[in-house]
């Protein structure tokens, strides 16, 4: 049974992890510990940084917020949503998918995680939303890049190197996220009953205009059952686009967004309460809940989604495909390896890439988290390991065999 | 020109030089090696031209292979390498060594790919900032990031500085527009970071590189990602009794939950100097003005509009102008990017800061700007980008007289000091360079210096490619020198600075 430690502080962290590098000992570095993100790994010692938390400042207008890692992200929405603000990159409540209910996780697993919603081919992921902060490394020394601005070139960009790193590099400390006031108005225009060929056509058509899309997500026919919302014909397939700002502007883009699409028979515009819950659902990969199969996430330039997809219209998989057409979830039989690995091995004949989401622990243990294929890539981040954490002590092989 | 501590120049290197060229010459064609001294010396400087060294020999490549082939030869033989863009960059990241091969990827000038439908450019880094939007902009297209060099500065050059511009807040910087990379290590090894996808597998070695200051790789490609027009753009044109005033009314546009495309302050004396070199047609009986840039739709802009008019009369605005078309607009801006050659028409020479501050901490900021200058009986005037807190304090001097640079330097320091106890960080967009090399160990302790170093080993073991920049040499914390604009000498005169 590995040794549980909480700390309260930073030096607490210093302390603890500056005694594991002089003994050596490897370290499993969690937030809350409530979702099994990552290889399956075994260390003597789990840091949890569940208690190290609070927010430590919080200025609307100069749009950032300091916070201790254990911090939940509920907290930090519920604190913005009171100054009408938001981290516009959308974190996933990933809850639903490993609990069937929200749950949401710490700030710093969603830093090592770099978890962005449905808004993220807009407004950019986690790592740009992520303006500064201080972390542990591996040595136990306490290291700090990044600041409160939104501008600034002093120094390497650590931060964006920490945001997915999985707690391989440093235990993070202290976090300042950039935040952004919230819409005024949300509405999302649906169109039932398409193939997904010619929903891509639809998502490259609208992101050439200038009409600002903000979601762009796919559910094939019966993919969507799991809406309770009035508005929305479970039956269909649906295609969504949605728009964001102030009201008056939403409508004339939803309008002009009708008209490019006026060939199309079968549409209907979600009005702000249901297209929020719409995206916030689709964000928290709700369509998965509580699933107790495989769940990856997939990557891929969005020219390819189609034809990569066409290759395994006879298997057994469930799909929905986001970030308008950049990101595919896709579920498939727990115990199918084969299946696995096989998207695996086309999704990068395609240039794209596979990350284990949800997967039974003896799948978390065989196969890789996620894939570096370059084995000049792989040496070069070995090497970047090396200079945070010489000893190998955190969390090591959390991303995959050997980093 | 003011001295500076490099790193020591390796005697062996520059006593083998013929043997260097002649070697050289396997990997490139022998036109593209220049080594005497009338022929380095253009690239003696980049546009911080108060430091200036010529190279030992300069290599211009012309593709990929011939780039990793000679920073794997200059590796094996321990001869350092500096990496050249544009050469427009303001903090000497650019500046050569006197062993150092300089190796400029002015030849890399061809845009590969413009992919609308994966909405981005593939493009060499020569390529100029503007010519990017230049190539998308009649299917309406543009891309995002404009430094006020744009017309001058290479693709390249941006991501290793991380250029900005006005619109940051709104838009972003480089780090935000840039999808992939092809780099090619110091020891050869070519790699691909990131690329048409938006997201990548592993570590983000695409985000560390951007903004590393030529120290990590060499790019020989790029991606970047390119945005819609906006439907309308308008500005605002708004005069304070107070710099006060105006930061309050920054303050309160953002908590009232508009982001602007940009907003710019300018303090009185520089309202003056460039409303005399310009006729932009300024207030003159105010202390500060305010331009904001708001970009949507039609109908959207106009709501924005009419919410930032009542903001700016809610903090007592003094004169207040909408655009009423884009001539107007463009006016409105015409001082603003005036700013550098109306100081430069006002005093023999300047130093530009480049400081970034907490939004708020702006008038108290400014309050101490103004006694340094009592202090140091130097004029300065001051420009801000008001969205993202980035400072440009232009300091007046005459490096006829003796001392003076020497003092202009000591004040520059001393506001980037003031920026960093504010709460702020040394360089939004001009970078580290040899410029503020000095100055890191104001933000940073010597573990977090120690750190970076060691990820630039994980990069380049032997620390060949471009040594001497952005970290301090022994780690010392002296005063270093500030971007020294000398009238009439001023490199890229002729190229907007803002």
């Amino acid at each position: 049974m590995s040794e549980v430690y909480s700390p309260t502080s930073e030096q607490d962290v210093q302390t603890f992890v500056h005694s594991c590098f002089l003994e050596g000992s490897p370290i499993e570095v969690m937030g809350f510990g409530s979702k099994a993100i990552g290889r399956e790994i075994q260390c003597s010692k789990t840091l949890k940084l569940q208690k190290l938390d609070g927010i430590i400042e919080y200025f609307p207008d100069e749009l950032y917020i300091k916070v201790k890692p254990g911090t939940s992200l509920e907290l930090i929405e519920n604190t913005l949503e009171q100054k009408n603000q938001e981290l516009s990159f959308e974190p996933s409540d990933l809850g639903y998918l490993y609990k069937g209910k929200s749950l949401k996780g710490s700030a710093g697993a969603a830093v090592a995680c770099n978890l962005s919603g449905s808004r993220r081919f807009k407004a950019g992921a986690l790592r740009d939303h992520l303006l500064g902060f201080r972390a542990v490394n591996g040595k136990g020394e306490v290291i700090k890049s990044g600041g409160s601005v939104v501008k600034n070139v002093t120094g390497y960009d650590v931060s964006k190197l920490i945001s997915g790193s999985y707690g391989t590099l440093g235990v993070i400390t202290e976090i300042i996220f950039k935040v952004q006031p919230k819409y005024d108005e949300s509405q999302t225009l649906i169109i039932y009953d398409l193939n997904l060929k010619k929903a891509l056509n639809v998502f490259s058509q609208s992101m050439q205009t200038s009409y600002e899309i903000s979601g762009a997500c796919y559910y094939p026919e019966g993919m969507a059952s799991f809406f309770t919302l009035n508005d929305i014909d479970t039956n269909s397939s649906i295609t969504a686009l949605r728009v964001e700002g102030p009201k008056i502007s939403v409508s004339e883009r939803i309008k002009s967004l009708k008209k490019l699409f006026s060939d199309h028979q079968n549409i209907f515009v979600l009005e702000n309460y249901q297209s929020r819950i719409f995206w916030k659902s689709t964000s928290d990969i709700s369509f998965f809940n509580n699933s107790e199969n495989t769940v990856v996430k997939i990557s891929l330039p969005p020219v390819f989604t189609e034809e990569f997809l066409q290759q395994f219209t006879n298997e057994d998989i469930k799909f929905v495909v986001d970030w308008a057409g950049n990101l595919i979830w896709i579920e498939i039989a727990k115990e199918d390896s084969v299946l696995l690995r096989q998207l695996r091995k086309k999704v990068i004949n395609f240039n794209g890439h596979l990350t284990i989401m949800k997967a039974p622990t003896h799948v978390r243990i065989r196969e890789d988290f996620l894939t570096v294929v370059d084995e000049n890539i792989k040496k070069l981040s070995l090497r970047i390991k090396d200079s945070f954490d010489p000893k190998g002590i955190l969390n090591p092989g959390k991303m995959y065999s050997g980093l | 020109m003011t001295t500076l501590l490099m790193p020591e120049v390796d005697q062996r290197v520059l006593f083998d030089k013929e043997k260097i060229v002649s070697d050289l010459k396997k990997f490139t064609n022998s036109n593209n090696i220049i080594s005497d001294s009338e022929g380095v010396t253009p690239y003696e400087t980049d546009a911080l031209s108060a430091y200036k060294q010529k190279p030992m020999i300069v290599v211009l490549p012309e593709n990929t292979e011939e780039v990793s082939d000679i920073l794997k030869y200059c590796n094996e033989n321990n001869i350092k390498v500096v990496p050249r863009g544009a050469g427009t960059g303001l903090s000497g990241g650019a500046l050569p060594l006197k062993d150092c091969v300089l190796l400029s990827l002015t030849k890399f000038k061809k845009i590969l790919e413009v992919d609308y439908e994966n909405r981005c450019v593939v493009t060499q880094p020569g390529v100029t900032n503007l010519s990017i939007t230049k190539a998308v902009e009649d299917r309406g297209f543009y891309y995002a990031p404009d430094p006020s060099s744009q017309i001058a500065c290479s693709i390249g050059g941006n991501i290793a500085e991380n250029s900005g511009g006005v619109h940051c807040l709104k838009y972003g910087m480089t780090t935000n527009n840039v999808l992939g990379v092809e780099i090619v290590l110091m020891d050869g090894t070519i790699l691909r970071f990131g690329g048409k996808k938006i997201e990548s597998e592993g570590y983000d070695l695409l985000g560390l590189i951007t903004g590393s200051e030529g120290l990590l790789g060499v790019l020989t490609e790029v991606t970047v990602k390119i945005l819609k027009k906006p439907q309308s753009v308008k500005a605002l044109l708004l005069g304070f009794d107070s710099i006060e005033e105006a930061g309050k009314t920054v303050s309160d546009i953002i908590s009232g939950g508009v982001i602007p495309a940009a907003m710019e302050i300018m303090d009185k004396p520089l309202i003056k100097a460039t409303n005399d070199y310009s006729k932009a047609g300024y207030p003159l009986d105010v202390e500060a003005i305010l331009i904001v840039e708001l970009d949507g739709t039609e109908s959207e802009v106009g709501v924005l509009i009419t919410k930032v008019e009542q903001i700016a009369q809610k903090n007592k605005v003094k004169y207040l102008r909408a655009s009423k078309d884009d001539e107007e607009r463009l006016r409105f801006w015409l001082g603003r990017k005036a700013a550098f050659p109306a100081i430069g028409d006002m005093s023999p020479d300047y130093l530009c800061m480049d400081g970034v501050i907490p939004r708020k901490k702006l008038p108290e900021v400014l309050k101490e700007i103004n006694k340094l200058s009592k202090k140091y009986n130097l004029r300065v005037a001051n420009c801000f980008h008001a969205g993202d807190g980035n400072l440009h304090p232009l300091i007046m001097f005459d490096s006829n007289i003796p001392a003076e640079l020497k003092k202009a330097e000591d004040f520059g320091a001393d506001i980037l000091k003031l920026c960093v106890q504010s709460g702020g960080v040394l360089s939004g967009e001009h970078g580290i360079g040899i410029e503020k090399r000095e100055l890191m160990c104001e933000m940073f302790n010597n573990e977090d210096i120690q750190q970076q170093l060691s990820i630039k080993k994980a990069f380049d073991e032997k620390s060949l490619l471009n040594p001497g920049k952005v970290y301090p040499i022994l780690h010392r914390c002296a005063e270093g020198g500030k971007m020294h604009v000398k009238t009439g000498e001023e490199k890229f005169k002729d190229i907007p600075r803002f």
